[in-house]
């Protein structure tokens, strides 16, 4: 190719960059993770409601979920294999009647607060379960995309594709998701080497949600102190009756929003102190933050860096046929 | 052009310095990006990576996260720019030509005592060749993090199929780019190979060598430098 040509082709390339540059620098990016906005449900769980059923055995909302999740995990290998090179076997397969906390055949437990207000003593109950964040962090980096935030608001693990390396109970601010091991698909890759079971949690009862169906915890609740809705309608709901109670809302706004609103009418930093923070008995933390809202910054520079590639190829483009053309009249003036 | 023959100095400028900047953008920002992208996995704990001094972080998701944010905005900056000005350019010496898998196996032989080498240009056939697969890498790596990054920050919710295709195309072709890098490497330690190692750092290998192995490019080195000749 000659020089002439080679030249006219560069400086019609780099025109067509530059327009491709712009066009790009154009695209509208949504304000907020879509998860926060259309066709998403949201759980309203009042606590002024709430009575712990104390009156039976075992609380409805835990019996109806238990029994709805009775069969998900499969049997246990017999042997489950020793994770090397640190041998940590998470089995509850023997300890499957623990209610009062989480565990990977008990996905919903129920918090008994006794807390003094005002010099005077009132006992509170609190369902604890998956708060199904708005932006999860527990899906959103799962290295297998095993699990997986649902249009309808529901964040679920998919058993057969979750390796069980708990990342996501790690990056969970209430470390919800709970390991059994001895199960899933790591027993057919690398036992040994890799994986170490799967993750259980509540899945929203997502099959019933498709049904038309509600929750079964939500269905069961005989004080109708649970609810679900439409996001906007769950929201709206809590505020009228935070207003109401002249209480006080959790979950809008911790781990930058979700899709559980608690509503209490004591405040939620006194829920707090009576909750020491133990495996699989998560605390309640006013305001805690969404952790990779941090990174969203570099994240945003990630998706615009095809634009900065594209302009520093313009720019150097240009250097490089001035550079060219100034070589080219030296060598015809000598 | 970049490409000169200085013989005062045995030595001929194979690399610009843009392409050396773009070569240890993509390279530095790439071994960062497979390093996090380790990290993503739950290993640190569990191989006690965590207790190594200094790497007592690699167990932290979020803190590995930034850094693979960082390294993926050099690395995809450095490879869109690396195809458009070169493509703009045309500048085409490293895709693949006709016959270069034949002339691959004849240059491999030869590196082991089988045969002799044919007359290269400025890139051997297999160069072309891996250069290809990597492009191609790099390529799906950095699309599908692309989708990775957007879901993370605006679309957690996005259709599972895309997630799932994205997470696994990026899970495989990392697998692909670290098997890569390691070839990449292997070829370092072919003893014929050690004078290019040079010029990757310099811009410039031994003129001797390149007349020896890459007679074709000094051929047309020279042949355009006598026809700008007055």
């Amino acid at each position: 190719m000659d020089a002439k040509n080679m030249s006219e082709i560069t400086r019609r390339s780099f025109l067509r960059i530059s327009a491709g540059a712009a066009a790009l620098t154009g695209i509208h990016l949504p304000k907020t993770a879509r998860a926060e906005e259309a066709g998403s449900l949201s759980t309203l769980i009042d606590l002024s409601l709430c009575d712990g059923c104390t009156d039976r055995a075992m609380p409805a909302c835990i019996q109806a979920c238990r029994s709805i999740n009775a069969n998900k995990i499969p049997p246990v290998a017999e042997h489950i294999p020793e994770p090397w090179p640190r041998k940590t076997i998470e089995d509850w397969s023997k300890k499957q009647d623990v209610t009062n906390r989480l565990t990977p055949y008990n996905y919903l437990y129920v918090h008994r607060a006794e807390i003094t207000v005002d010099g005077e003593r009132q006992t509170l109950f609190v369902p604890r379960r998956c708060m199904h964040c708005d932006n999860p962090a527990c899906a959103t980096i799962c290295p297998f995309s095993a699990n997986h935030k649902n249009q309808n608001g529901a964040v679920v693990i998919n058993p057969n594709q979750c390796f069980g390396g708990a990342k996501c109970r790690d990056v969970c601010p209430w470390e919800i998701p709970q390991r059994q091991s001895g199960v899933g698909i790591y027993l057919h890759v690398l036992p040994d080497f890799m994986g170490n079971g799967v993750m259980y949690k509540c899945d929203l009862c997502n099959d019933r949600l498709k049904e038309g169906k509600k929750p079964g915890c939500i269905e069961a609740c005989p004080r109708g102190a649970m609810r679900i809705g439409p996001k906007k309608e769950i929201e709206a709901q809590a505020q009228a009756r935070a207003g109401k109670i002249h209480g006080h809302i959790y979950g809008q706004k911790e781990n930058g929003g979700t899709a559980t609103l608690y509503v209490s009418p004591v405040s939620f930093e006194l829920l707090n102190q009576t909750m020491t923070r133990k495996p699989g008995q998560p605390d309640m933390k006013p305001g805690v933050e969404r952790r990779m809202a941090g990174t969203d910054p570099l994240g945003k520079a990630v998706l615009a860096s095809p634009v900065l590639g594209l302009a520093l190829a313009g720019a150097a483009g240009w250097f490089s046929r001035r550079r060219d053309r100034k070589t080219r009249q030296e060598e015809d003036h000598d | 052009m970049t490409e000169k023959i200085l013989s005062e100095k045995n030595r001929v400028v194979r690399h610009s310095r843009l392409e050396l900047i773009e070569h240890w953008a993509i390279a530095i920002s790439g071994l960062i990006l497979l390093a996090t992208g380790i990290f993503e996995l739950p290993v640190a704990k569990r191989y006690y990576i965590i207790t190594v001094p200094g790497l007592g972080w690699t167990a932290d998701f979020i803190t590995s996260l930034y850094l693979h944010y960082a390294a993926a905005l050099v690395f995809t900056a450095a490879g869109i720019f690396h195809l458009v000005y070169h493509g703009a350019r045309g500048e085409t010496g490293l895709l693949p030509q006709k016959g270069d898998m034949k002339a691959s196996v004849t240059v491999i032989k030869s590196l082991f005592g089988f045969g002799q080498e044919p007359p290269m240009h400025k890139y051997l056939p297999e160069q072309r060749l891996a250069y290809a697969g990597m492009a191609w890498i790099i390529i799906l790596l950095v699309v599908s993090g692309l989708i990775k990054t957007y879901k993370n920050l605006y679309a957690p919710d996005l259709s599972l199929a895309v997630v799932l295709t994205a997470t696994w195309i990026h899970n495989i072709c990392f697998v692909l780019f670290f098997l890569a890098f390691l070839a990449h490497m292997a070829a370092i330690l072919l003893r014929p190979n050690w004078p290019m190692v040079r010029g990757i750092f310099t811009g410039k290998v031994r003129l001797d060598y390149a007349r020896h192995r890459h007679a074709l490019w000094i051929a047309d080195l020279e042949k355009n430098t006598k026809s700008v000749d007055p």
